[in-house]
């Protein structure tokens, strides 16, 4: 049986909501019927909202038009590169924060939080000078370098905040048992982390995925471009934009992205919880 | 050994982050200092001059008031729209889980794409946001919302506090997860209305978490970039230009280095205050 009082609550709070959800999803679905129109319909006036045909084609014609599949492995290369450096000093850093007693520990979160303060946008001129210091400028793997840096920050709270719920106990079982800490760490700590280790990758994986401002300004060659720096080379400063094209790619750029993020949504904003505010 | 071994584990985080940030920051502080060729070439040390300059530059001075601006209404409108979002989203309700995954979604896509987006939605002849506007007889004929900067600036803090809404609904849920179930229900039976319930309980609980999402709000806002520079590029008539558009531009347009350097300065100053903020701020909260 439906609950009346319960079904009326559900329906206003829907009906509060509606406004910036439709403020949210405007885009989308906007960036969705672009992508499917023919050019023609694309370009008339007044506009239409909805195509007379459904042009699956326009993917395939934009994916060889704009050389979408470069940027694409472009983009897995450094997000994947990123995320692994990333967990690589991370992953010791947090471990060492939430089992060790140390001195600096203090002073080391504090270094953390101020690193976090700064957007790679107000040190892109020395990050531009330091990249053609170590001879990487349109290099796409200085940009693993970069993105690794800014993301060290929030790793570490992240998978922090995770590791300090794992009971230190089991650990110690297992040293008594007579393993190393090194095999403790290994058998014992890593699988329970795991989770944490997965939410952590996910969204340092995103940020890279998604960062514009240093790779615009590394980034020379068309052939280097990464999938933001592609799709804003397609509509800055060109006189005619192939609107089409360009949302079919927003769309396969954004898809994948927003749909593991979606589904992990949960443990991402439980991560976030706990390691931004406590 | 036993000594040290922290140390070692937290070696190599340190080091990445300490010099990516470092040398550049560092960098900064000597070309902010020196008379820079257009091609980045230090000539000579000349002390604040080029801050001296910088400070004296209109287009600064009106940048880093549009800052100002930018960084208040899209940080006042983030908050004033999260915190009931927050609220609601916390209550059972059917499809909540569908509602949530709505109001996070921009969180997932990259602010460049997502300008992209909004310029082509925002396009004046075939744009779809004009069609709407007309149809429902809102604007009569169709206006050219990126072509001055008086309408593309507030479109753009609109556009801004869109993509802030997730991050900042995070928090307060988290805020309001922690408050205390028996509270409400004491205040409703003695007859508190929703409304006496929220001035009277749930926003002292929960303002340490609002001045924690208003701090870091700040902080990303004041230097966010892509919404901005994929939009208008500062223009036009750099009459959306705010201090990172215009940093942006000096370095990698007009080729002025030093001056460049020293708005980098300016910004780092001032995001060094914020800084100290969040951290009093965070401060007070674990003392109490």
């Amino acid at each position: 049986m439906i609950n009346r009082p319960y079904l009326k609550r559900s329906l206003t709070i829907w009906l509060i909501l509606s406004p910036l959800l439709i403020a949210i999803l405007f885009p989308f679905i906007v960036m969705f019927l672009t992508s499917i129109k023919p050019r023609s319909e694309v370009f008339s006036y007044p506009p239409k909202w909805f195509p007379s045909t459904v042009r699956w084609q326009n993917f395939v014609d934009m994916w060889q038009a704009v050389g979408f599949g470069p940027a694409l492995w472009n983009s897995l290369l450094v997000s994947v590169g990123t995320t692994i450096l990333v967990l690589v000093v991370s992953v010791p850093a947090a471990y060492a924060l939430a089992r060790f007693k140390f001195r600096a520990k203090t002073l080391f979160r504090q270094f953390l939080l101020g690193t976090q303060m700064l957007s790679p946008i107000v040190l892109v001129l020395g990050l531009f000078h330091l990249a053609v210091a170590i001879g990487m400028v349109d290099n796409k793997y200085a940009l693993i370098l970069f993105y690794a840096a800014f993301n060290i920050t929030f790793a570490v709270w992240m998978l922090q905040s995770y590791f300090n719920a794992i009971p230190v106990e089991l650990e110690e079982a297992a040293f008594i048992d007579g393993c190393s800490r090194w095999n403790a760490v290994l058998c014992v700590f890593i699988p329970l982390a795991l989770p944490a280790l997965v939410v952590t990758s996910v969204f340092t994986f995103i940020n890279s995925w998604n960062e514009f401002v240093v790779a615009l300004t590394l980034l020379r060659s068309e052939e280097n471009f990464t999938l933001p720096l592609k799709i804003f080379s397609l509509v800055g400063g060109r006189y005619s934009v192939e609107w089409e094209q360009v949302m079919a790619a927003v769309l396969l750029a954004t898809l994948p992205v927003a749909v593991v993020f979606t589904w992990l949504q949960k443990y991402l904003m439980r991560g976030m919880m706990m390691g931004a505010i406590k | 050994m036993r000594l040290i071994r922290p140390y070692l584990l937290i070696l190599p985080a340190f080091l990445l982050a300490f010099l990516v940030i470092a040398i550049p920051f560092a960098d900064i502080a000597r070309t902010a200092t020196h008379e820079v060729s257009r091609f980045g070439i230090l000539i000579r040390f000349n002390g604040a001059d080029n801050l001296l300059k910088v400070f004296r530059d209109p287009l600064f001075q009106s940048s880093l008031l549009r800052t100002l601006w930018w960084t208040l209404f899209v940080v006042a409108g983030t908050n004033l729209v999260s915190l009931p979002v927050a609220i609601l989203l916390n209550q059972k309700f059917y499809g909540r889980a569908i509602a949530r995954a709505i109001v996070m979604l921009p969180w997932s896509v990259s602010l460049t794409m997502m300008a992209v987006v909004w310029r082509w939605t925002f396009n004046a002849e075939y744009g779809m946001l004009n069609s709407v506007l007309e149809r429902f007889g809102i604007i009569s004929a169709p206006v050219a919302w990126l072509a001055q900067s008086e309408l593309a600036f507030p479109i753009e803090i609109i556009v801004g506090i869109l993509v802030s809404i997730p991050f900042t609904t995070t928090i307060y849920m988290g805020g309001l997860s922690s408050l205390p179930e028996e509270i409400y229900e004491a205040a409703r039976l003695e007859g508190a209305s929703i409304l006496r319930q929220f001035f009277y309980l749930t926003l002292p609980l929960i303002r340490p978490f609002v001045n924690i999402a208003i701090v870091l709000n700040v902080i990303y806002v004041f230097s966010s970039f892509p919404i901005i520079w994929v939009l208008t590029e500062g223009g036009p008539a750099d009459g959306t230009q705010i201090l990172v558009t215009y940093l942006y531009k000096l370095a990698f347009r007009l080729g002025r280095i030093g001056d460049a350097a020293a708005v980098s300065l300016i910004m780092l100053a001032i995001l060094l205050v914020f800084t100290i903020i969040y951290l009093r701020t965070q401060e007070k909260e674990q003392g109490a």
